[in-house]
């Protein structure tokens, strides 16, 4: 084991080390990721303005929606890899409580939407303590049966929630306030809940709190043994999840002024948020949304291409199958590591030049002596190890 | 150390009466048909390096896992320091200051080494909300990460780790959150002569520390050199106790083993 094999594995181990000092995930530097979300932020200010026409806005304003419902269903699956195809039930009750409130209780329409999603955040406790005591596949089938219970109760009850008739919510902008101008708004509005989704999910995702939801999303078990009280941390972010997507159900109902369990209530609107979420980058920050940009753009595309048919169903599919295939981690990940390839210094750990090499191996030599730690057994123990000092392959 | 003759299990030999740290009363857990854990009444030693030997499906897993909490025992209790941590969730059972390894290393393959660590640092509620890469906290973590040997590698992400260096990475996550007690779950499975080594020290510089050990293990080699007290599991039951020495040649053992 000693001589030969010896000088490779250290200068492995140290090139291993010098690598390691750059961040990996530093694939693109701060300053371009600045000004990439100054250029975001003002294409999002100046969409209305360029749009060509009220129906463009609409569309707009339907993918901003999409975004705020996949972002908020991200707290819970991104984090925790806990994966709801039922999150409709959260957006229709968003939806519905906040109509409800202004109708019934003619609240204001604001008051109406938080207090909306409030309600529904507390509804999410309940639900979440019992579908959060299973895992994968059956956590899947618990949260597709809570939406059609919902559906269910929301279309039989027609005397208070309008059942199959609709309800229909008052606009909240006066009617001097013409659709085009309607649009407008609710587009910054969704855009202003946006940013303070991404902005809680950032900072969750650089938190302790976050690592430790992380740490769920790899091995829960695991998780559990070094002390992360798991069944707590998955419940905020299950209500937390379910409080932004009743925000953007919320938002969604004031705009569109009309709300039917079929639409509200549906497997398919669970599934888009899934869906787009998986397609930008669960893992990443902006992921949903993009998902959300590209999916919403498809389903209004095919839908005002192909009318009334079921074709942006099969196209919608069509588009997650190829993204499996060929992204699995989806979009954002998928590009950052193409980058990445273009980029071998940052990239490959082995990718040394051989001055540095000379260099470690001088160097190297060296601190293999000094850090014996607390072994106790000394530099016996010490003899280097290919398993342990192996470098790494990307 | 002069009691030759394997005590009855739960009791001290008397005498020297050692420290008792983690016990278990009449625990027993079964699945389906099969007693995996039959009624097993043991004491280990606190401050020392136990042992938990015994052929492959004598119920050492189960045991474990009904100890940290990962299943819930049909019957029978768990005691730890004088207090009860029977049916605990297991985050609890790990706050009370037992950390466990696993039988086929798990970290978390997606995160990197530094995240691996820094997963198992323990927030305060109200500081949930704070930077994950606080500075004391990375601090520790590259000390210990030195400590296993693998420092070099903190930005690699885990799944990248050949299976040596995960395990290495597991005992630090372990180390991370500064439990009194280690029960290791077969820490030379799998890995080569120069690693065992190595974990043969760390846990004998750990020990020496002040932690105890509860180790399950197949490797007689290490589990002789290493423990200060060994316990011979057999059908889900303990069927002899004592220093290694004596274990060694109880006819019991080589009956459990051997099947003579």
């Amino acid at each position: 084991m000693p001589s030969a094999s010896d000088t490779r594995t250290a200068d492995t181990g140290a090139a291993a080390a010098h690598a390691g000092r750059r961040d990996p995930r530093g694939v693109v530097p701060t300053i371009v990721k600045a000004v990439a979300l100054v250029l975001l932020a003002a294409a999002i200010v100046a969409f209305p303005s360029v749009a060509a026409n009220p129906f463009i806005l609409s569309v707009g304003v339907v993918i901003m929606s999409y975004a705020v419902l996949a972002t908020g269903w991200n707290f819970m699956g991104g984090f925790t890899g806990y994966m709801s195809l039922g999150h409709a039930a959260y957006a229709g009750l968003g939806g519905y409580s906040t109509a409800l409130l202004i109708v019934k209780a003619e609240l204001n329409p604001w008051v109406a939407l938080a207090l909306g999603a409030l309600i529904t955040a507390v509804i999410a406790v309940p639900v979440g303590i019992a579908s959060l005591r299973v895992r994968g596949a059956s956590f899947v089938i618990v949260s597709i049966a809570f939406v059609l219970i919902l559906l269910l109760v929301f279309q039989s009850w027609g005397g208070f929630t309008g059942g199959s008739n609709g309800l229909r919510i008052p606009r909240p902008f006066g009617p001097e306030v013409l659709r085009p101008e309607q649009h407008e708004r609710f587009f910054y509005i969704h855009a202003a809940l946006l940013a303070v989704a991404l902005l809680l999910w950032w900072l969750i995702d650089r938190s302790r709190f976050g690592i430790g939801l992380k740490a769920i999303r790899e091995d829960e078990d695991k998780a559990q043994a070094l002390g992360v009280p798991t069944f707590q941390y998955k419940l905020v972010a299950f209500v937390l999840s379910a409080f932004f997507t009743a925000l953007g159900g919320g938002v969604y109902a004031l705009w569109f002024g009309f709300l039917d369990p079929v639409f509200q209530f549906s497997i398919l609107i669970g599934s888009y948020m899934v869906l787009m979420s998986l397609l930008g980058g669960i893992r990443s920050l902006f992921g949903p949304a993009l998902g959300a940009l590209i999916v919403g753009y498809a389903v209004e595309f095919f839908k005002s291409e192909y009318g009334d048919t079921q074709f942006h169903l099969v196209a919608t599919g069509l588009l997650l199958g190829i993204v499996v295939l060929f992204m699995p981690d989806g979009i954002i990940p998928g590009v950052t590591g193409l980058l990445r390839r273009f980029r071998p210094q940052a990239s490959s750990i082995r990718e040394v030049t051989q001055a540095e090499l000379a260099e470690q191996r001088a160097g190297g030599a060296h601190t293999g002596t000094d850090s014996s730690g607390g072994d106790s057994t000394g530099g016996a123990t010490r003899a280097p190890d290919p398993q342990v000092t192996e470098g790494v392959h990307p | 150390m002069s009691q030759a003759t394997a005590p009855t299990p739960g009791t001290a030999p008397a005498g020297t009466s050692p420290e008792i740290g983690l016990s278990t009363d009449g625990l027993s857990k079964a699945f389906g048909g099969v007693q995996a854990v039959d009624g097993a009444s043991v004491a280990f030693h606190h401050g020392k390096v136990n042992a938990l030997i015994g052929p492959n499906g004598s119920g050492k897993t189960t045991f474990f896992n009904c100890v940290t909490g990962m299943i819930k025992p049909d019957a029978g209790s768990v005691s730890y320091r004088g207090s009860s941590i029977t049916r605990k969730a297991p985050h609890r059972i790990a706050r009370a200051g037992i950390g466990r390894s696993f039988q086929l290393c798990r970290i978390f393959p997606r995160m990197t080494v530094l995240e691996n660590m820094l997963a198992a640092v323990r927030p305060h509620p109200l500081h949930l909300l704070r930077s994950s890469h606080d500075r004391g906290d990375i601090e520790r973590a590259r000390e210990l990460l030195t400590r296993v040997g693998i420092e070099h590698l903190e930005r690699v992400e885990a799944r990248d780790l050949s299976y040596g260096q995960q395990k290495l990475l597991e005992l630090g996550g372990v180390l991370m959150a500064d439990p009194e007690t280690i029960m290791l779950d077969e820490p030379a499975g799998g890995v080569n002569p120069a690693l065992i080594d190595r974990i043969a020290g760390l846990v004998r510089s750990l020990n020496a520390e002040g932690r105890t050990f509860i180790v399950v293990e197949h490797n007689m080699d290490l589990v002789m050199s290493l423990s200060d007290h060994v316990v011979v599991f057999d059908r889900g039951r303990p069927i002899c106790e004592g220093p290694p020495s004596v274990v060694q040649n109880d006819p019991r053992v080589l009956e459990a083993y051997l099947g003579i």
